[in-house]
């Protein structure tokens, strides 16, 4: 598999606090690659580096070869880079179909295109009953699927998810896990932020863990998880 | 209607829109009607005044209404179409058929430089760095006596001398305003704007580049205005640095909060309403502007959607009520 995104000695501090320190790695196309950390290890940052929500102190951003850095995040998105929040950004006072229906055109697609997307997201993502609802009248975990689907309405070629799962009904955990597990079967790529742990078990491949902005451990999810430093960062260290 | 609107997709943007869009063709139409009741020229006058707030209103809900965007110039801006009509006039002696593009031009010109800077700022500043624009217009302008006249004010030819000609004229003004942002928000560029109104980290994130949408609607909101401006200094023949004062910017906002925000025909019924109102009132004082900031917050308190959602709301519950 060929590296999709290439990241080098990324860096950012917010004035004296070093949220990102020097944090590097890979991702292989049509892989899952989990992101994890206790709160505050600097996850968020890194993923709004990624997403052009925030510009990098130093370091370099590469897709295929491409350096993205300084690019914003609409034109990120154009790229193929789609950024799904931990605190879900849905467009609260058109319905929901709009909201795929916009996103649809954002991405480039055609009136009708966007229409036959969104009609098929929304059977695919079990949110056909609430179509029609503003997005600010479905629940939490409606509102992360549908946020979910947003970033799907045209094939990324990297889906950056933070959270996906947090404070979400376990059908629609399920319905989210295995459309994740059906887009990486035909090749998409995706790097998933979560503290869920039997979930970024079941998905990753590869797992990155950062603590105080560094990365701690990388490789194996299984190797990662049981590596007494992560073990060390998430419950102290008379846990080792 | 009952039976072509289902309760789920009446909630759909564009048959939201359409919706909105027929309840303003009903409102014009009754409009029409309304000479019938043998109106005074004072009365009819009036009215064409508060069709040009109007405009205005559907020039300002397009920025603040459907887009999130609060500017404090509507009035300015109106003020500086009105002066590029009088000036082309008094200096050149341009007919209203080169001088009201113009104004349509130029306003929209000043509007995409002043949106180069504000559509970069978030929340109060966007409005703050508006209202100090439209202070400094409206203090150039009535400092500039050697090319304004100043306080004085400027003549403008009239379009047509009779007044109910005049009414009919601005009713028609404000249907191909009505339309002009019905035909823009059902593109894809009115669900941008609607999506950059929601959340602009969002919109962001989703493809959208929100600088440059914000600059569009900055720009042809700007332009209405103008155009407004343009067509009430032909009305009224005189232009005057009170156009732009920030009172009638707080009118026009008081209209779009009263009628119903981000609707097409909110923004008509709320100038109609506290236009006539404030007529109203002007025989007990120079109260009108207290009174108005009163009703706003009564509003954006307990009515946050204007008449026009309380409509809305009605209409949801009938529906429902049908169904059930």
């Amino acid at each position: 598999m060929n590296n999709l995104l290439s990241i080098q000695n990324l860096s950012k501090s917010f004035g004296g606090n070093q949220a990102v320190d020097a944090v590097s790695f890979s991702i292989q196309e049509g892989s899952i690659m989990g992101l994890i950390g206790p709160n505050g290890s600097g996850k968020t940052t890194v993923l709004n580096m990624l997403s052009g929500i925030l510009q990098a102190d130093s370091g370099s951003i590469k897709l295929e070869n491409r350096s993205l850095n300084g690019l914003k995040p609409s034109k990120l998105a154009k790229l193929g880079i789609m950024r799904m929040f931990q605190m879900t950004r849905v467009f609260n006072r058109i319905s929901a179909f709009d909201n795929l229906l916009i996103s649809g055109q954002a991405l480039g697609l055609s009136f009708n295109d966007s229409v036959g997307k969104a009609d098929q997201l929304m059977q695919e993502l079990q949110l056909e009953h609430v179509k029609f609802l503003d997005a600010g009248e479905l629940s939490g975990g409606q509102k992360k699927l549908l946020e979910f689907g947003m970033c799907f309405m045209r094939s990324p070629k990297l889906a950056l998810l933070d959270e996906p799962f947090a404070a979400v009904h376990p059908k629609m955990r399920e319905t989210m896990v295995n459309f994740i597990i059906e887009k990486n079967k035909i090749g998409h790529t995706f790097l998933i932020v979560s503290h869920d742990m039997p979930i970024v078990q079941q998905l990753c491949q590869e797992c990155i863990c950062m603590s105080t902005g560094k990365v701690i451990a990388s490789g194996n999810t299984k190797s990662v998880l049981s590596s007494p430093e992560v073990i060390e960062a998430y419950l102290g260290d008379d846990h080792v | 209607m009952i039976k072509t609107l289902s309760i789920s997709n009446s909630k759909l943007w564009r048959n939201r829109l359409k919706f909105d869009f027929w309840s303003l063709l009903i409102v014009l139409l009754l409009m029409c009607f309304l000479p019938l009741l043998d109106l005074s020229d004072y009365t009819l006058g009036i009215l064409i005044v508060a069709m040009y707030l109007a405009i205005v209103a559907m020039s300002w809900n397009l920025l603040a209404g459907y887009c999130g965007q609060f500017s404090m110039a509507p009035a300015a801006f109106a003020m500086i179409g009105g002066y590029i009509v009088g000036l082309s006039d008094f200096h050149a002696q341009l007919s209203l058929w080169i001088s009201v593009p113009l104004a349509i031009v130029g306003t929209a010109i000043l509007g995409a430089l002043l949106g180069l800077t504000v559509t970069r700022l978030k929340g109060p500043y966007l409005s703050l760095t508006t209202l100090s624009f439209a202070e400094i217009s409206r203090v150039i302008i009535s400092n500039s006596h050697e090319y304004t006249r100043g306080d004085q004010g400027l003549n403008v030819p009239s379009m047509i001398n009779d007044r109910l000609s005049y009414y009919y004229f601005f009713i028609v003004l404000v249907l191909l305003t009505g339309v002009f942002i019905y035909w823009l928000m059902r593109s894809k560029l009115g669900g941008f704007l609607l999506a950059i109104r929601d959340d602009q980290e969002g919109a962001e994130s989703k493809g959208i580049d929100i600088v440059f949408y914000k600059l569009v609607a900055f720009t042809i909101s700007c332009s209405l205005c103008g155009f407004a401006g343009a067509m009430y200094g032909s009305f009224s023949q005189l232009v005057s640095p009170e156009m732009g004062l920030l009172q009638q910017t707080g009118l026009v906002i008081s209209m779009v909060v009263i009628g119903g925000i981000g609707s097409l025909t909110g923004p008509v019924i709320g100038a109609i309403l506290v236009y006539l109102g404030s007529e109203w009132l002007r025989e007990i004082g120079n109260i009108q502007m207290i009174v108005f900031a009163f009703v706003v917050i009564i509003f954006a308190r307990f009515f946050r959607t204007g008449i026009w959602g309380f409509c809305l709301g009605l209409k949801q519950r009938l529906l429902q009520n049908h169904h059930e």
